[in-house]
């Protein structure tokens, strides 16, 4: 309804994570991929080392190395030497090719680079694509999102127009959006198929980034899906986007292949979890399994017993977009006060809620959810809430205050209950804390 | 044996004062690790805790990066805040300064620090934008210093940031104040961060012998402390040189002698307190540090003891990317650890030599980073354990070994005594966890056993 901005010239403690590290996790969710910054050593240094903390798992990524002579001259030698590289040592599936606002400013074609060498090389087999993600624009959701739209792009591309296109009204393909958690993939993949479809999740980070013990060092990600379940995928009956920011590359593949498709904004809380297992229901005609029954009025229970502890509290929110509008959809239905929304950078998504939204970072947070009792946002935002006196409940990317944070769940009736009951302890330690502290000071 | 290749090391110039035409060797495309020198600059100039840092460039670089070094304060937080100047498109067509100016404007208001640092960013380094003009102006018109930090991630490595930030000390920082009278003058700690705190340890220590520090380079700065360095007596360098350029020129602009030491390790604790003793030129003051370092030696010797027992003959392949190479190895010989490999990525000639000085002649140099180089060497070597940067810690948890972390964003502190004896408990902890076996045993159902019997 209402989106606004804060007037001052500085972003004071961003809330912006730059477009480049959501390709780079976008990638992590795919098979032998590399993804390759063409910018200097900290363009990938440092999503490197924020994707380790909070993932707390081995990165994949690597970098073309600019150097200021190199960007100059001639980038696209360093950008060849890389690809060669990479290429000759590793031999990845995918190679996804970042460009960064280096790259942008110097006005460097790669694109035409990558098209030329792919020619040159005879590259087949692999999936090589290009995706322009400078930092002045948007934020990890948004690089996340193109890094998506291009790869399919790249895969629409390589299988051509081969006859006609058997479909396979059985497969689903699940677009999931960058808020969500390898724990949040798996849940909706396990949700989709237990009406009897296969998931092809695109990309993947549920078996990549959630932990596991594949011994055998390769500098290439270890799980996700594989390149040939990614080609598959485009015999899918039926693409599922979960966010608002999927919704381009799920258009993507009903354009050329004219797959339906349906989004979902989110799919935290009770009604976003009604509409999906309704929606997956009535495409199936199976019934609803009984376990997600279950989890139904698990859920109801626990926002029973917990609604004495939420009643006549008030939140703030400081997240990526889609990840905002799901967390704001929770937090109505807990019936707590939405004190301040804050978004990193706008989207339709965010434009079109019901609610006010401010444009900002955690320093906007910090002034505008001024005395609300719990305060929901990456890591981050700690110093913030406790400036405030608030709860501080970490959520979103990164986050390193808090160990499994990439397996909690917030999707379905499950990860309602687990947020719902993360929130209230939040709340009640913190009345804990105050009751002593005026104990003490009597 | 000579197990260091002499090309390898042509980087010697990144620690000196003057460049020569290349400075760092170039990091390889599709094979490069670690930071660039925006990161450098800020681990060196983040620790100065009252002053504001503004990032001038787009989000990303401050955005990707705040908070995310272990450097810890005593009291001033305005040094965890990010500040940028978030450039948006337009601002790179129409020009970023005017931009700059409002926030330096308007954090000098808001937050009123003692001093501002700006640093600039590939993107505004690219565009030419005019930054120290800008800096300059802004600090007559409001009063307190505006530092431009021109150390843009593409000129280079983090080492070369870190020496491009003392430079920027050196120009517009130090020799600007004066201690209050009756300060007592003594040493200032350079290359010291204050990582997780142990920057607190040392400085016990040497007020323990009656040593004074004079400013803090940078570890829990404040910013005054700073612009009076030039009257300290001695200077020390703290296992890194990437600050030596800084310590050289303090010595021929100011007559301030200087040392290179290490706080790890009980050895190397003792020389750089009776250093630091020897170049005051202060018989008392010798006499205390050697009374304190003999008592503090026995009492860790004597704490030690149930550690080194468990530690003796442990193999460790140590991997810091540069600057505590030598010094942590004297750490773990101490404790009995054997170093059977050692990264050499960073380190200069002068590094290697003390390198070799403190390891056995089958020791493993790595000289080139990667993953699977340290791995492949740990196997090689059948280290028990890995030391090495948080970068490469879920690697090795992944292959299932015992791990330390030793860099910028750890948060345990391993200086002065106590911080032996703290390492060797973080090792034992380490070696001795229950999870080795568990992980290394497979489920049940993956075992060859008889089927069970009814």
């Amino acid at each position: 309804m209402n989106v606004n901005r804060r007037k001052k010239p500085a972003s004071v403690n961003p809330l912006k994570i730059g477009q480049s590290l959501g390709a780079v996790l976008a990638l992590q969710g795919c098979y032998r991929a590399m993804p390759l910054i063409h910018g200097s050593q900290g363009c990938s240094a440092f999503p490197k080392a924020l994707l380790t903390r909070h993932f707390r798992e081995p990165i994949a990524v690597q970098t073309s190395a600019l150097q200021e002579m190199d960007v100059i001259f001639d980038a696209n030698r360093n950008l060849e030497e890389a690809l060669n590289l990479v290429l000759s040592k590793h031999r990845p599936d995918i190679i996804g090719i970042i460009g960064t606002e280096l790259t942008d400013v110097a006005g460097v074609d790669y694109q035409t680079m990558l098209k030329t060498y792919k020619r040159e090389r005879n590259m087949r087999g692999g999936l090589a694509f290009s995706v322009v993600l400078p930092d002045f624009r948007g934020s990890l959701e948004s690089g996340y999102s193109a890094t998506v739209e291009a790869m399919i792009d790249e895969m629409i591309q390589q299988a051509g127009h081969k006859g006609s296109r058997s479909v396979n009204t059985r497969q689903i393909t699940l677009l999931p959006g960058s808020f969500l958690t390898p724990a949040d993939v798996m849940e909706l993949k396990e949700m989709i198929a237990s009406f009897g479809f296969e998931a092809i999740a695109l990309p993947d980070i549920s078996t990549s980034l959630s932990g596991h013990l594949l011994t055998g060092f390769s500098p290439l990600t270890r799980g996700g899906v594989p390149l040939d379940s990614m080609l598959q995928s485009l015999q899918s009956g039926l693409t599922i986007a979960i966010g608002g920011s999927m919704e381009r590359p799920a258009r993507r593949l009903h354009n050329a292949l004219g797959t339906p498709y349906k989004v979902f904004g989110g799919a935290m809380g009770l009604k976003a979890s009604d509409e999906l297992l309704y929606f997956l229901h009535q495409i199936s005609g199976e019934p609803v399994p009984v376990r997600y029954c279950w989890q139904r009025e698990n859920l109801l229970d626990t926002m029973l017993d917990a609604h004495f502890q939420f009643a006549g509290m008030s939140a703030l929110a400081a997240l990526e977009p889609d990840h905002l509008y799901s967390v704001s959809g929770w937090l109505t239905e807990l019936g707590v006060e939405q004190k301040a929304l804050i978004a990193s950078y706008e989207t339709p998504l965010v434009a079109g809620m019901d609610r006010e939204i401010w444009i900002g970072d955690l320093d906007d947070a910090e002034v505008l959810g001024k005395g609300a009792d719990l305060w929901i946002s990456n890591s981050h935002g700690l110093a913030g809430a406790g400036r405030n006196g608030a709860a501080f409940m970490p959520a979103g990317f990164p986050v390193w205050s808090e160990l499994g944070a990439y397996m909690s769940v917030s999707v379905g009736y499950r990860g309602a209950l687990e947020w719902t009951n993360k929130a209230g302890n939040l709340l009640m330690q913190r009345e804990a804390g105050r009751r002593e502290d005026r104990i003490r000071h009597r | 044996m000579d197990p260091v290749r002499q090309d390898e090391f042509d980087s010697e110039a990144c620690g000196s004062i003057a460049p020569k035409a290349k400075p760092c060797p170039r990091p390889k495309p599709g094979e490069a690790a670690g930071g660039c020198s925006f990161d450098g600059a800020q681990i060196t100039l983040l620790p100065i805790m009252d002053a504001a840092h503004l990032v001038h460039g787009p989000i990303a670089c401050a955005g990707n990066s705040w908070e995310s070094r272990g450097t810890l304060s005593s009291g001033p937080s305005l040094s965890q805040y990010g500040f940028a100047t978030d450039l948006t498109d337009s601002d790179i067509i129409f020009g970023g300064e005017k931009k700059l100016k409002e926030s330096i404007d308007y954090i000098a208001g808001r937050f009123a620090p003692p001093a501002i640092f700006v640093y600039s960013t590939c993107v505004t380094a690219l565009t030419g934008e005019d930054m120290d003009a800008v800096c300059k102006t802004a600090a007559e018109r409001i009063g307190i210093p505006v530092i431009p930090v021109n150390s843009p991630g593409f000129v280079g490595s983090k080492n070369l940031g870190n020496r491009l930030a003392g430079d920027a000390l050196l120009q517009y920082v130090i020799g600007t104040g004066e201690p209050e009278p009756g300060t007592p003058l003594g040493v200032n700690l350079i290359g010291e961060y204050n990582i997780a705190g142990e920057m607190w340890d040392i400085e016990k220590l040497m007020n323990s012998a009656g040593i004074s520090v004079t400013s803090r380079i940078t570890g829990d700065a404040r910013y005054k402390e700073i612009t009076w360095a030039h009257r300290a007596k001695v200077n020390m360098v703290v296992c890194s040189r990437a600050l030596l350029g800084l310590a050289r020129e303090m010595e021929s602009r100011y007559g301030i002698p200087y040392f290179e030491g290490s706080f790890y390790g009980a050895k190397e604790t003792t020389y750089s307190l009776r250093q630091m003793a020897y170049l005051m030129n202060d018989r008392e003051m010798e006499r205390r540090v050697d009374r304190l370092t003999e008592r503090e030696e026995a009492r860790l010797s004597q704490d030690l003891r149930p550690y080194r027992k468990l530690l003796k003959g442990k193999r460790a392949v140590l991997y810091t990317g540069g600057v505590k190479s030598w010094s942590v190895i004297s750490a773990l010989k101490e404790l009995g650890v054997q170093v059977v490999g050692v990264g050499t990525n960073k380190s200069t000639e002068d590094d290697v030599r003390r390198i070799a000085d403190r390891v056995g002649d089958d020791t493993e140099y790595i000289p080139e980073g990667g993953a699977s180089r340290i791995l492949k060497t740990v196997k090689e070597r059948k280290a028990d354990i890995m030391i090495a940067g948080g970068r490469n810690m879920y690697v090795a948890m992944k292959e299932q070994i015992p791990f330390i972390d030793i860099n910028q964003e750890r948060h345990k502190a391993y200086a002065g005594y106590e911080g032996v004896l703290r390492l060797a408990k973080e090792l034992t902890y380490s070696l001795a966890n229950p999870v080795w076996k568990l992980a290394a045993s497979p489920a049940p159902w993956d075992r060859e056993g008889p089927a069970y019997e009814r």
